[in-house]
């Protein structure tokens, strides 16, 4: 019986998705730290004029400052703004504590970003009411925490993320199933989380502003002009959204970059740089027991063209593999003579598992090497012992 | 061109040779049986440029000389679906049309000239080294060794079997680099040193029909081709160019810790254990400790574990050694002794695996594997 009547729910979409974003979570944590910047315009980001903004108070949005905005164009904007470093590290702290209040809570649930959550909620109307239960949910993450936090409750996700973005700041939003419609029809098309810059002007352009006239468009029309980008917006406009509520999502790859300060040539520097780069990148793959199938070198020119090459591989994770195959990647890629803005290297295609030794390529000593690095990683930092061809 | 045969006999020789065929021809024409009649004796001919496989018949009743090639897939599939009958074929040379008849019937085919048909390498004589080995040895070689044989496009010599030819014996290896197996005979001679790498492909052909070999077979050879002379076959194929790597060195010799146990028993708990190892990984433990080795898989992924232990004669330190499952399984399936023995130095070092008790005087099997690197 009970059977029954989870199907038909499912069948009407009679899902309940929570949706909980930490408000302005950088300038929250800071201020937490720092009572002095409470009700002053505050921005977050990288401090050279090369660096974006990653968070920005409210006070600060009113002179037009936005998150990946160049630091540059905020600083002319807003010239009396606190300008802060960030510290990513205290950010991720708090972040998992408040994942850890949820998890204790919650029966399933998605951490989307380092500030958003995602909570399937469906069913518990019957035992506690969903709204209420969001509610202590949130009282309860504000008085633990001491973070602002927002959230929207609707039929699923992306509902619930607009009613969140409605909802802000320091809000709550409800939005039932037969108040879907309604709540969407009379909103900007701008605020469908697909909808960026582009999308936004082309969609400008065809004379659509509101997501009311936007779901009225044919959908055949929309994928004519869009691709099936196009259907997936027109079923965001009409509240349609089937994706689940993912409990855990693993890491397809591992990547880091480098953006430089200042355009640079200096070929061997950056090789030594990446040297740096693939022995971090490995050693974590080690840690966490994954081995890569690919490599990808990328390059941005200081006009801002990108270039990457990829090469797949046997399964490794020793470093003077990845190594050989990064550097001979690079020097096969930079072929422009011009500078260098960013130099990245990523390690896809991950497997579970440990290396298998190869008798005629790997020596014992290196992999008794590898094992002793690592057990000196473990205890005393990643950075504890490091390769000197990474080095001056 | 004119002659009769039986068609059981003719299909089972038509099914040996047709395995050289390959699927994907570069030349439409090898997708054809090369038929040639000289006096009582009818030779089938099929090949994929590197190898060719030649079978011979003695027919009563042929008349005329000649050759034509004909379509491989027609013919076998009509072939298959007769019972044991005589078949007359009739074979025009100008006109290519090949008819078979039956008691009850006639099949039309149309053939291609067998001159078009390419030319089979020969042995240089000058170059040309030649050896008598016995169908049971070359036999046993092919079987031991063929499962470690590599897949490498980079590497092709690791794709075949290194088959040494010295005074004293003759040896075949295999290695992918993570298994390798090296498998001696001393009852097979050559009278000067040489050795040439036979690619898979004609390794799998031979191990097929030398099992229904009973005399000597003759192998020639020089640098680039050799030659197999079977009583009912010949095959010439081309060997792997390059040099092997040199395998010896990376036999350890220094392998304090010395582990013997059944082999049906290691094999089986190793089939049951290694259904919870991470299917990507295969990785399964081996805890080495007095007489008893406890062998354990995980896969976090899902949450599941085993491990069960096993009684052993274990004489060395305490260690903790991983290996790929599926390696450890193909090399167990491998041998026949009822023990085995395995060899270790340290996690990081090959193991051995040889076989507790000699069980032919005249052979002398080693297998190696490499281990996982696992990090406590």
């Amino acid at each position: 019986m009970i059977f029954l009547q989870e199907n038909s729910e499912m069948e009407y979409g009679n899902r309940s998705v929570l949706h909980l974003d930490l408000d302005t979570f950088f300038v929250s944590v800071e201020r937490l730290h720092n009572r002095s910047l409470e009700g002053k315009p505050v921005i977050i980001g990288g401090l050279s004029d090369r660096g974006v903004v990653a968070g920005c108070s409210y006070e600060a949005r009113r002179f037009g400052v936005h998150s990946a905005m160049p630091m540059k164009m905020a600083r002319l904007l807003c010239s009396e703004a606190l300008f802060i470093r960030g510290d990513m590290e205290r950010y991720t702290r708090h972040s998992e504590e408040v994942t850890h209040l949820i998890a204790e809570r919650a029966p399933l649930y998605e951490k989307a970003s380092i500030d958003e959550h995602y909570i399937d909620v469906s069913g518990m109307d019957r035992f506690f009411g969903c709204l209420r239960w969001s509610r202590e949910l949130r009282e309860t993450i504000i008085r633990k925490t001491g973070l602002p936090i927002s959230f929207g409750l609707s039929v699923n996700k992306t509902v619930s993320k607009i009613a969140t973005g409605e909802a802000k700041p320091n809000g709550i939003r409800n939005v039932p199933g037969e108040r879907v419609q309604p709540f969407l029809d009379p909103l900007s098309i701008r605020k469908i989380p697909m909808i960026g810059e582009k999308t936004f002007r082309l969609l400008r352009s065809m004379g659509i502003s509101t997501i009311a006239i936007l779901r009225q468009m044919p959908p055949e029309m929309m994928e004519k002009v869009m691709g099936k980008n196009g259907t997936d917006i027109w079923k965001k406009a009409n509240g349609i959204d089937n994706s689940p509520v993912v409990a855990f999502s693993e890491r397809k790859s591992l990547s880091t970059e480098r953006t430089f300060e200042r355009d640079s040539i200096d070929i061997p520097a950056m090789e030594r740089l990446l040297v740096r780069m693939v022995e971090k990148l490995a050693f974590e793959m080690r840690i966490r027991q994954r081995l890569t199938s690919c490599v990808t070198v990328k390059i941005r020119y200081a006009n801002f063209d990108t270039h990457t090459l990829q090469k797949r591989i046997p399964y490794t994770s020793f470093d003077h593999i990845l190594t050989d195959v990064t550097l001979a990647l690079f020097r096969q890629l930079y072929r422009r003579r011009i500078r260098i803005r960013l130099v990245g290297v990523r390690f896809s295609h991950l497997v579970q598992g440990v290396q298998q030794l190869n008798m005629f390529d790997d020596r014992p000593e290196a992999a008794g090497l590898y094992l002793a690095m690592d057990r000196l990683r473990r205890r005393y930092g990643p950075d504890a012992v490091r390769r000197a061809s990474g080095w001056k | 061109m004119k002659f009769v045969v039986s068609s059981t006999d003719l299909l089972g020789h038509l099914q040996a040779v047709s395995r050289v065929i390959s699927s994907k021809n570069s030349l439409p024409i090898l997708d054809n049986f090369l038929f040639s009649l000289q006096d009582h004796s009818l030779e089938i001919t099929a090949s994929d440029l590197e190898s060719t496989l030649i079978t011979v018949m003695n027919l009563e009743n042929a008349t005329d000389t000649g050759s034509i090639a004909i379509p491989a897939k027609i013919l076998i599939d009509t072939l298959k679906e007769f019972p044991e009958l005589p078949l007359t074929f009739e074979i025009n040379l100008s006109t290519l049309s090949v008819v078979i008849s039956s008691e009850n019937g006639k099949f039309t085919i149309v053939g291609q000239k067998g001159s078009d048909f390419p030319q089979i390498p020969v042995i240089k004589k000058e170059q040309k080294s030649e050896l008598t080995l016995s169908p049971d040895l070359l036999l046993s070689g092919i079987s031991k060794t063929i499962f470690a044989t590599a897949d490498d496009e980079l590497r092709p010599v690791m794709n075949g079997i290194l088959m040494e030819m010295t005074p004293e014996h003759v040896t075949f290896v295999a290695s992918d680099a993570h298994k390798l197996v090296r498998y001696r005979r001393t009852d097979g001679k050559a009278e000067t040193g040489s050795s040439f790498i036979l690619p898979k492909k004609p390794a799998a052909l031979l191990k097929n029909i030398l099992s229904r070999q009973e005399e000597d077979v003759k192998v020639e050879f020089d640098e680039r081709n050799a030659y197999f002379g079977l009583s009912q076959y010949r095959l010439i194929c081309r060997l792997v160019e390059g040099n092997y790597p040199s395998y010896n060195s990376v036999i350890p010799t220094n392998n304090p810790n010395k582990l013997i146990v059944n082999r049906q028993q290691f094999y089986n708990t190793l089939k049951r254990v290694s259904v919870y190892s991470n299917q990507a990984s295969n990785l399964v433990k081996l805890q080495l400790t007095g007489n008893q080795m406890t062998i354990s898989a995980q896969d976090i992924d899902f949450s599941i574990s085993a491990y069960e232990r096993l009684q052993c004669q274990y004489e060395g330190d305490e260690m903790e050694i991983g290996f790929k499952s599926v390696f450890l399984i193909e090399i167990l399936s491998n041998l026949s002794s009822e023990e085995v023995s395995l060899e270790l130095s340290d996690p990081t070092r090959a193991g051995i695996i040889v076989p507790a008790q000699t069980e032919v005087e005249e052979e002398d099997v080693l297998m190696l594997l490499m281990p996982m690197m696992i990090n406590n």
